[in-house]
């Protein structure tokens, strides 16, 4: 027993002395959790000198930590894969406008922040998918057209907890309105082929297995399963197109969401900070982003990977994303009220 | 003389005193945290807890129910038969089972829960078999397996350990009398394990089932997955989707309330028995199976261990090995030795204060100990999450008091937020261990004026020193598997095995994810292999 607890005051000593020398780095509270991430972090690191340092969370956790953290903070950047929880942080003044130049001219100009508060780093949208064989390409058309009863028992999506899909119904409140949107959602409901549930994958799998025709789901899970080694996984993948809703010439174009970065607020190493957004925005690390995940490039000058340049290109809804937050929990109680699990 | 007995008993008696008050001291530090969040939360603007209240946490609340009771239902059928049949009969296999029935406890749950949906799904290996070779049949598979059924029976695999762990002790230790007595009163012995044996062991068989219970309660990847609203989709539905940090924690707290409840309701309806196992007669031997029902119970015994930890190891191995040349060792090398370094000093912490509070309790009698026992389990009724935000809220106020104490996303937050956590997980072995040994033996060690600690040295730390093995051991394997308060409140670039699982899983990569699940297996088995020596030993020794 003394043994044990002797042994125990050491080990704590030891992680009492653990202060390392916190000059030269950047410490990033971040959502994103992609192989590619540590990627791109070792390379800045060898190409600047600059230690990057990560605690990786879900978003309102990290809020959390930073809100209560206040000035004394470690964090310098703030990393989320929803704008919405950019817009959080930014109206719990936990973010800094972001001024460079530099960075800037990396962005294309219609994902930019109007308030300056965020830069995205990468981009993706929440598209449909459609059996190959049973719906053929002239019956879709946009988001609203899935209320149509001609979907009834075919449309599979996941729950309503889901980030992605509060993205999208929140994107609906903000271009029709509150009234348009329960009414679409209820009509969905309505068309659901089954009580939502599994991920994104999932629905692509139900559709291959015949319990329902399409699926609302992000366009890098489709890369994703394109480029599984499981013959049976691609053979779902290639079951299915892909459809890029809204795209019609007074249509406002496909829902995207985007990966972005936030400076926050009493950033100790802003310099360092601004200097990785720049990297990461740059195109050498946008090629590979995508590459790996098959997000889409912020940067105009970068193309898509192979897989997801196949889909073609796509007109974005042109909505300030920072309206995905905005209308987020209006979104909620919509999706409750209409009984979208 | 007689006075002179007096005066020691009384300063025995203020001994015991300060015990209560330090008991009382270390309570109040495990519980300070969830207690201000409580506090600083409830005179908030709770908005959206009167719509939960009205919308959704009805529906919520009768999921949870019936996913509670089918899971017990399941854990109780796969823990408590084979305990039986392993304690009282002689069969082949016997050892080999005994051994390795409590393997499930080191898969984490929702990687059972993940694992499963992709062998039972589209693309997974059965309906692709079927649909390949038996394609006239195949529309009887061709079935959406992600329901709440299904849901409870792969959480009743991966939980049933927890029972079966507390019944096996338990069975082994009821006497021959017991048995014998209700042999000679002509019961069948079907009857018998209705009428005495599961009455006799059933404070043990609670103590596991309100683990599993809290489990369900906290489970929150593989219910989302499974597409179940449960309660704690609720809590987090306040915090993540409508920002309303306060209803989520009023909800939690609502949780714990419930659990409490609970624990006294279970501990008021066992105070009517009170017993001691072992010293009153020797252990009932084995009896002779016929083969017919050898092959039964070797069923019984089989289809928990199969599906509960062969079928997912193997998918795991198998991934494991699709992605083998990928793998980073360096960096799984030192995840693990993250994951090891922080479960092992959490759980000997837990350990030491879990006894503390054990002892107390049994030696002071008091009401207020007693209380205070109770009260330190409930950390485990409430999210992980949660207590992670009351640790973030606390620690945060500290440092704004007094600004040079800047302790969040060190590892003492973390270690701190395990042990308020993971208390309960540690204070079941060690409870049960020193409730089964007879009270005269503090009474003689008082009348002969041991001090509480001299008691605490000489005769408790060696009676029950596997108990204190044991409790390590579930505490280190189940912190190996630990997710949401390492997520929050670790420092800087600290992964361990299960967060690294996690994210792989999360992000739809679950054959990337393999190999470092694999791993909190193998070592959760190993530390298993060795617990399960220890109760061997210890049910030989009694």
């Amino acid at each position: 027993m003394k043994y044990i607890l002797k042994a125990l005051i050491v080990a704590l000593l030891i992680l009492s002395c653990s202060n390392e020398n916190k000059s030269n780095e950047i410490n990033l509270y971040s959502q994103r959790h992609y192989t590619v991430d540590k990627k791109q972090y070792e390379n800045f690191e060898k190409l600047t000198g600059i230690k990057i340092n990560v605690i990786k969370a879900n978003a309102d956790e990290l809020i959390e930590r930073l809100k209560n953290e206040g000035e004394n903070s470690p964090a310098d950047l703030f990393i989320t894969v929803d704008a919405g929880k950019l817009y959080k942080a930014s109206k719990m003044n936990l973010l800094q406008k972001i001024n460079s130049e530099k960075i800037n001219k990396n962005i294309s100009n219609d994902l930019k922040d109007p308030n300056g508060f965020w830069v995205p780093i990468t981009y993706r949208a929440r598209i449909i998918v459609y059996s190959k064989d049973r719906v053929s390409k002239e019956e879709l058309s946009t988001y609203e057209d899935l209320a149509n009863e001609k979907w009834k028992g075919k449309i599979l999506v996941r729950s309503s907890s889901n980030a992605y899909n509060q993205a999208l119904m929140s994107s609906i409140v903000a271009n029709n309105g509150d009234e348009s949107a329960t009414k679409w959602s209820s009509s969905i409901v309505k068309n659901f082929a089954r009580n939502p549930k599994g991920n994104d994958r999932d629905q692509v799998k139900a559709i291959a297995a015949g319990q329902g025709d399409l699926a609302i789901v992000n366009s890098y899970y489709i890369g994703l399963l394109l480029s599984s080694d499981n013959p049976e996984e691609l053979n779902a993948g290639n079951s299915i197109k892909v459809h890029f809703p809204n795209q019609g010439e007074n249509q406002r174009g496909s829902h995207i969401n985007i990966s972005g970065i936030g400076l926050t607020k009493h950033s100790p190493n802003k310099e360092n900070a601004l200097k990785l957004i720049e990297y990461l925005t740059g195109e050498n690390p946008q090629k590979l982003y995508i590459n790996t995940s098959h997000e889409y490039p912020v940067n105009p000058l970068v193309q898509p990977s192979n897989i997801v340049k196949k889909w073609g290109d796509f007109k974005r809804d042109s909505l300030d994303l920072n309206l995905l937050g905005k209308y987020r929990e209006d979104a909620i109680k919509i999706f409750d009220k209409t009984g979208w699990k | 003389m007689i006075k002179l007995a007096g005066n020691k008993s009384e300063f025995i008696n203020s001994d015991y005193k300060k015990w209560t008050l330090l008991s009382i001291i270390l309570g109040l530090f495990i519980f300070l945290p969830i207690t201000t969040i409580v506090y600083k939360t409830i005179f908030n603007n709770s908005v959206s807890l009167k719509y939960l209240l009205e919308t959704l946490l009805l529906e919520y609340s009768l999921n949870t129910i019936y996913l509670v009771l089918l899971t017990s239902f399941f854990s109780l059928i796969f823990g408590i038969f084979p305990a039986w049949f392993i304690s009282m009969y002689k069969f082949k296999g016997r050892q080999f089972y005994d051994l390795v029935l409590f393997l499930p406890l080191a898969i984490p749950t929702y990687i059972m829960a993940f694992t499963y949906g992709d062998i039972l799904s589209y693309t997974g290996p059965i309906q692709s078999y079927i649909r390949n070779n038996f394609s006239e049949i195949y529309y009887l598979f061709n079935k959406d397996f992600l329901q709440i059924e299904i849901l409870a029976i792969i959480l009743g695999l991966a939980l049933y350990p927890y029972i079966y762990s507390v019944s096996r002790v338990s069975f082994s230790l009821i006497g021959s009398n017991y048995l014998n007595l209700s042999k000679t009163l002509g019961l069948s012995s079907f009857k018998t394990f209705i009428k005495i044996i599961l009455p006799l062991s059933s404070p043990a068989i609670f103590s596991g089932l309100f683990l599993v219970i809290m489990e369900v309660l906290n489970e929150y990847g593989a219910v989302k997955y499974f597409g179940v609203n449960t309660y704690t989709t609720g809590i987090f539905r306040a915090w993540f989707s409508m920002n309303d940090i306060s209803s989520a924690i009023i909800l939690a707290f609502i949780l714990m309330l419930i659990v409490f409840l609970l624990f006294f309701l279970e501990k008021k309806y066992h105070s009517k028995y009170k017993f001691n196992y072992s010293s009153n007669t020797k252990i009932q031997n084995l009896s002779e199976t016929s083969l017919l029902n050898s092959i039964l119970i070797n069923l019984t015994c089989l289809i928990p261990f199969l599906f509960g930890f062969m079928i997912p190891l193997f998918f795991i191995i198998n991934n494991s090995i699709g992605i083998f040349d990928k793998t980073d060792f360096q960096n799984l090398i030192e995840l693990t030795s993250n994951s090891i370094y922080i479960s092992f000093i959490s759980a000997i912490l837990i350990v030491i204060i879990a006894l503390f509070f054990q002892y107390t309790e049994k030696i002071s009698k008091s009401k207020i100990n007693n209380f205070l026992s109770q009260l330190i389990s409930l950390g485990y009724a409430i999210p992980g999450a949660v207590v992670a935000l009351a640790l973030i809220i606390f620690f945060s106020g500290i440092n704004n008091l007094f600004p040079s104490i800047y302790l969040l996303g060190s590892l003492y937050i973390l270690i701190y937020a395990l042990i308020v956590r993971f208390l309960a997980v540690g204070k079941s072995p060690i409870k049960s261990s020193l409730e089964k040994h007879p009270e005269s033996f503090d009474d003689t060690a008082k009348n002969l004026g041991l001090s509480p600690f001299k008691i605490l040295q000489k005769i408790h730390l060696p009676i029950n020193f596997s108990a204190l093995i044991i409790a390590f051991i579930v505490t280190f394997v189940d912190l190996m598997k630990e997710l949401p308060i390492t997520l929050i409140l670790r420092p800087f670039n600290f992964d361990t095995l299960a967060t690294q699982t996690y994210e792989f899983a999360i992000e739809e990569m679950l054959k990337e994810s393999s190999i470092y699940s694999l791993l909190i297996i193998l070592i959760g088995c190993l530390f298993l292999f060795i617990l399960k020596n220890l109760i061997n030993s210890l049910s030989n020794a009694s």
